[in-house]
Parts: C-alpha cells; structure tokens; sequence
C-alpha cells in the first residue's frame, strides 16, 4: 500500500483512466428506455469505442442503467442489483421517468425520483433519450470518473441509513426482498 | 354476415331466452348481448360446446360508476363463423361477486385474477395466489374510478420539488420575448 499522498494521486490517475476505459454495462431493461440500447451498442452507434460494453451479470458490471420508469416491485429487485455489484459502481438514471417521474408523475405504481432511493451519478434527460443523448451521459460519466468525482457508491455507504429509511417508507416496512448488506 | 349473427342470436335465445342484444358499431363480425350473472357460466359452457365458440379472446371490466355498476364482458370468437360474440353482465358495484368459470377456460384463471385485484371483483371458487401484479398493496383497487391515483402518487412517493409551480413553455417565452400568446394557443394554456 502507498502512503504517500503524491505517488496515491498517481495511482488513482491510472486507476480511474482505467476504469473510465471499461464501463461495463448491466443487461437489466426496465421502462420503456431499453429500446434504445440496441441501438446504442450495435453498429450503427457503436458505444463500444468508448469502452462501453454490455455484461452479463450484476457482479461483473460497472453501470447500473435505470432505463425509464421504476415500479415499486422493480425498484425492489434494483436495489438489490446494486447492492450485489462490485466497486467501482455507478447509477445512470435514463430520461424523465427517472428524474421527475416523467409521464408517469401521478401514476399509482411507480416511483418519481429515483436519487432518493439510489445514489444516481447521472441523469440523462429525454423521453426517452436517443442513442446521442445515452452516448453523451456516458461521456459526462467518464468525465466525471476521470476527476475522480463519481462517488455514488461512496455516497450510499456514508448515507445507508438514509436510503434504506427512503426505501421502507415507500416500499413498506415488511419488504422481504431488501436484506441488510454489509460491504 | 347479417343472417350468420341473426342465427346466433335465434340459437342462443331458444336455450336462454332471457338475453338481451345489445346494439355496438361494428355491424360485421360482433354480436353483444346481456345476461343476468348467474347464467354466464351456462352460456359460456354453451357457446363453447355446442357453438363453436372455443377461443376466449379477453375478460374485462366497465366501471359504471354513476349508476353503482360493474360490468363484466366475456369476448369469444369462433374461427368457424369468425364472429366475436360479446357476452355481458351486471354486477353490484358494492357487493361484485360472481362465479368462476375457469374450469371452461383455464386461462380464465389469468383474467380473474387481474379483475379481482384491479377492480376488485371476486370470482367463487377462484383458486389462484393472492396477489398478482400489485405487491403489498393496501388500498382501494386501482382501477375503479373513484380511485384518486394522483392523489395516491402524491400521499405515497416522493416528487422532485418544483413540480407544482411548472408553467407553461408558452408564457415563459411571451415574458422574455414580449411577445403576445396567440388567442388559438390560448385555450391550451394552463
Ligand atoms: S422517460 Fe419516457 S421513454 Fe423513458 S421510461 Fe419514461 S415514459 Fe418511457
């Protein structure tokens, strides 16, 4: 381990240029937003030359993309997602659903603001947004992870206790599906 | 396809000879008619068996709200006539019980188990888990009409401040611009 503050702000450099080069991106469609990921990563807008990929499984991903509205049973299983996924890890909260609830602002089933109930590192707006938008928050994410300010995950850890009162108030105190976890 | 329906109806009012037909916009391929509840099963049972009607195509709900009614349409359709037979019926909007015919069709079972959790209706005899898309729902049923769903989203989730003060697009622009807001915009305005 380095101890000196000089040679550690090398490292985190090198750390985040590496991580900014590989987002590996969680295969978990919900609303109707994950329509436009086929596009995004396929040929004709490529995501992958900037590093963007999909993975299979929530341990082996980087990014969590809340493609559109949640309803209170996914967001459920979300949570759960991104509590199984490994450091580093980042939330990026897809068109309006995800910000204000978007056209689904008085429905009965699904949530409004998802930062209250996950740490979001960033919002890309539209209704819903095309692949340029996507590629664009993605940038701006990696930007963001460059200057070493993309600290979602970090946030959650310090804030547990906040979330977790958000989440029972909304999804109910006798919710089976969120165990307590323990990094 | 008008005397096709006209024999329908002839066939199915000499063994119920209680239905009503009821008029609908589709002169070709529909045929609506009502019945008290406790015949559906028997007419189903007779539709399938000795009509042809063997496709179940929907079940669904009306809310009647003003006259205190639910109303419960069973679509069949038969690949024989090529008709869709719509058969009707009312319930009590306080008291919305009626028998299960699951054991006709069994993705019936899907249906009624959708219309006892989004109306609230109960199926007699409906074997099926308590729930079915909700989860640890606790209100009234969320698609009777006196149901208030924004005032529901309002009560239970969080909303991003800012929301209520919203304005129009329209009224913003006219102030910074200083332009007039046309009269035939006018009436879309909030
Ligand atoms: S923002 Fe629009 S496209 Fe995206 S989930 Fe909501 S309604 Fe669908």
């Amino acid at each position: 381990m380095i101890n000196d503050k000089n040679s550690q702000k090398i490292v985190d450099i090198i750390q985040n240029f590496a991580r900014k080069h590989s987002l590996f991106v969680l295969a978990y469609g919900t609303g109707c937003g994950a329509i436009e990921i086929p596009p995004t990563m396929t040929s004709r807008y490529d995501a992958e030359r900037f590093g963007i990929r999909g993975a299979a499984t929530p341990r082996q991903a980087d990014v969590l993309l809340i493609t559109g509205y949640l309803t209170t049973k996914t967001v459920k299983r979300v949570i759960r997602v991104y509590e199984q996924m490994q450091d580093p890890k980042y939330v990026i909260g897809f068109g309006s659903c995800t910000i204000n609830g978007g056209m689904y602002w008085d429905s009965y089933n699904t949530i409004k603001v998802l930062d209250r109930y996950l740490p979001v590192d960033i919002y890309i707006n539209g209704c819903m947004p095309r692949p340029e938008a996507v590629i664009e928050g993605f940038i701006k994410l990696q930007k963001k992870i460059m200057e070493g300010r993309a600290e979602g995950a970090k946030h959650y850890k310090e804030n547990l206790e906040w979330y977790r009162a958000n989440q029972k108030k909304v999804l109910g105190p006798t919710t089976p599906h969120i165990q307590e976890y323990n990094w | 396809m008008e005397e096709k329906k006209a024999q329908i109806l002839e066939k199915l009012q000499k063994v119920f000879p209680e239905i009503s037909e009821t008029k609908n916009d589709f002169p070709y391929n529909r045929v609506d008619l009502r019945i008290e509840k406790n015949k559906i099963p028997a007419i189903l049972f007779y539709l399938k068996d000795e009509m042809g009607y063997k496709h179940l195509v929907h079940i669904t709900c009306v809310d009647w709200l003003e006259e205190g009614k639910f109303e419960v349409i069973f679509i069949v359709w038969s690949p024989v006539d090529k008709i869709k037979v719509f058969v009707k019926t009312f319930l009590d909007r306080n008291n919305p019980v009626m028998d299960n015919v699951d054991m006709i069709w069994r993705q019936a079972n899907t249906y009624e188990r959708e219309l006892r959790e989004m109306f609230g209706i109960q199926f007699e005899g409906l074997v099926a888990p308590k729930e079915f898309i909700l989860e640890d729902w606790d209100d009234m049923p969320p698609m009777r009409r006196d149901f208030d769903t924004e005032a529901y989203a309002r009560k239970r989730f969080f909303a991003r401040p800012g929301r209520e003060d919203a304005r129009d697009v329209r009224q913003t622009i006219a102030e910074r611009t200083g332009e007039e807001i046309p009269d035939f915009a006018k009436k879309y305005s909030r």
